[in-house]
């Protein structure tokens, strides 16, 4: 019972570190407040689904159209709809708020182009729903996929900004946008990638999701508000910590819902989220940018 | 200091909202030299730097050239690809990143990917203290070791001019006497520097000329020399004001 409580939440927990890694990039480098995150996931578990399910495109093989689809979308928004707000913003903070109401009535127009599509009904598909063994243990064969992916992507988005000139740029607008414009970084660029690169990493998570939940069209919420804790715990920008406080909350799901009690859950989610609020406001690494 | 690369400056104007921080500003400024540009608070000394490194508005009408090049039309990444570099006021660097990492930052800009590597050489000789630092944190250093890195992280941009904007500012007057020794050797190696103090008294020591503000207009100017023998300038910067005799 252990094992397969470790093993499913380290799924769960790989999952909720890579969505809010994407939250983390389009937080703390671009300083969009993005409320409709959760909305690019769900909309990318139904690509997956229309995919798999009409044309028989194995999930992994959808990552690579859903994953651009994803960031061309997001820096066409970025471009469009959020680039006036940048322009027109004193300072962050004013863009904080616009952002916020900017990406709120988003979140309406995603949600309800998804219900006119698909309705409100939930949906799922089965793929590599296969019993594996594995210490021990029984877990469904998508699951292990989901953690290597979950995991293999997350490294991927790590070493790029931690080893790469534009990965850098993007960690230098986080901390200082102003000293970033100084050595020679487009910080409009900067802001507009990372934001685009976020939706990448929204649309992947939501693909990766949709192989092992059920979803529906009304619960991105649930995702931006997973994420968003995940991303306070760990710090704002902080892409280290993106990845371990999401491990954490879902390895303190899963325990949670196999030793005590399933309906917990988001109870201890929440938990977890005050406990740090009140004892480490900055995040559990503080909000550096590495 | 031929033509060609110099830094020229005419009818600067920079208000914020209705208050008229600089009018009409005219300045020269030559590869290899070191001006000063000299005023008491609020005179407008930043606003210049800040309006030549585009983080604020220029009026219609401001002609900022470097080497012919116009400038005042641009943003700030462009400006520092064209060859022009502020080391700001609280010296503006990423305080969460190693002193490696920012001086790899400096380099940032396309026209410092070349030769990189034997800037970097050049830059760690300049100030031994970073290289023994490489990996540290750069908001833990002391004021000098971080002011030496916002000047080093300049430098790797290769640029044509650095501006300074009050890098003496809170810095033990024995380490002033050492940075402002190697500004002079910074200057020495072609670079022209801008350099905004409220040491005068330092800073004309070192300076090849300076300008006067006030009040958001250059009032004179000439070479270190006639500044340093101007009693107007003795009586205002050099003499009564106690707070100016940072003597180094």
């Amino acid at each position: 019972m252990f094992t397969n409580a470790f093993l499913s939440g380290l799924t769960m927990g790989g999952t909720y570190a890579l969505v809010a890694m994407g939250l983390t990039l389009q937080y703390g480098v671009s300083r969009i407040m993005n409320l409709a995150y959760g909305e690019f996931v769900i909309a990318a578990c139904f690509a997956a689904l229309i995919l798999f399910t009409s044309m028989g495109i194995s999930p992994l093989l959808a990552l690579l159209v859903v994953a651009p689809a994803g960031f061309a979308v997001s820096w066409l928004i970025y471009r469009i709809l959020l680039t006036p707000l940048v322009r027109r913003a004193p300072n962050r903070g004013a863009l904080e708020v616009d952002s916020i109401l900017a990406t709120f009535g988003m979140l309406f127009i995603v949600q309800g182009i998804m219900l006119a599509l698909f309705g409100g009904d939930y949906s799922s598909y089965s793929y590599f729903n296969t019993p594996v063994e594995l210490l021990g243990t029984t877990i469904a064969a998508n699951r292990l996929i989901v953690l290597a992916v979950a995991l293999a992507v997350a490294l991927a988005a790590w070493s790029f900004l931690m080893h790469t000139r534009s990965g850098t740029a993007m960690r230098a607008v986080a901390v200082d946008p102003v000293a970033a414009g100084l050595v020679a970084i487009d910080v409009r660029w900067a802001a507009a990638a990372a934001f685009a690169l976020g939706g990448a990493i929204a649309a992947t998570g939501g693909v990766l999701v949709s192989m092992f939940l059920t979803f529906n069209a009304n619960i991105g919420v649930v995702f931006t508000m997973k994420a968003l804790i995940v991303v306070i715990m760990g710090g704002v920008g902080n892409i280290a910590g993106a990845l371990a406080a999401g491990l954490i909350l879902g390895l303190a799901e899963s325990f949670v819902a196999t030793y005590v009690d399933p309906g917990l859950t988001i109870a201890v989610t929440y938990a977890i989220f005050l406990a740090v609020l009140l004892l480490r406001p900055n995040g559990l690494f503080g909000a550096r940018a590495r | 200091m031929t033509e060609r690369t110099a830094l020229s400056v005419r009818s600067l104007s920079v208000a914020y909202g209705r208050h008229q921080a600089l009018r009409d500003i005219a300045i020269d400024a030559h590869r290899g030299e070191i001006v000063a540009v000299l005023g008491s608070n609020g005179a407008g000394k930043s606003s210049l730097l800040k309006a030549l490194a585009g983080l604020v508005a220029t009026a219609k009408g401001a002609r900022v050239t470097l080497a012919g090049a116009e400038l005042s039309t641009l943003r700030p990444h462009e400006i520092v690809e064209a060859g022009l570099s502020l080391v700001p006021e609280g010296r503006g660097l990423f305080g969460d990143l190693t002193v490696a990492e920012n001086l790899e930052l400096g380099a940032f800009a396309r026209r410092a990917r070349a030769g990189e590597a034997d800037r970097l050489a050049k830059v760690l000789a300049m100030f031994p203290r970073l290289a023994e630092r490489r990996s540290q944190v750069a908001r833990t250093m002391s004021g000098g070791e971080q002011q030496m890195l916002a000047i080093g992280r300049a430098l790797m941009s290769s640029p044509d001019f650095v501006l300074l904007d009050e890098p003496s500012l809170g810095l033990a007057p024995v380490v002033t006497q050492q940075l402002f020794a190697t500004l002079r050797r910074v200057a020495d190696e072609g670079i022209g520097i801008l350099l905004v103090e409220q040491n005068t008294r330092a800073s004309l020591k070192i300076a090849d000329r300076g300008y006067l503000i006030e009040n958001g207009r250059v009032v004179g100017g000439g070479t270190a020399a006639d500044l340093r023998a101007d009693p107007a300038v003795q009586r205002a910067y050099l003499g009564l004001n106690t707070a100016n005799q940072n003597e180094i």
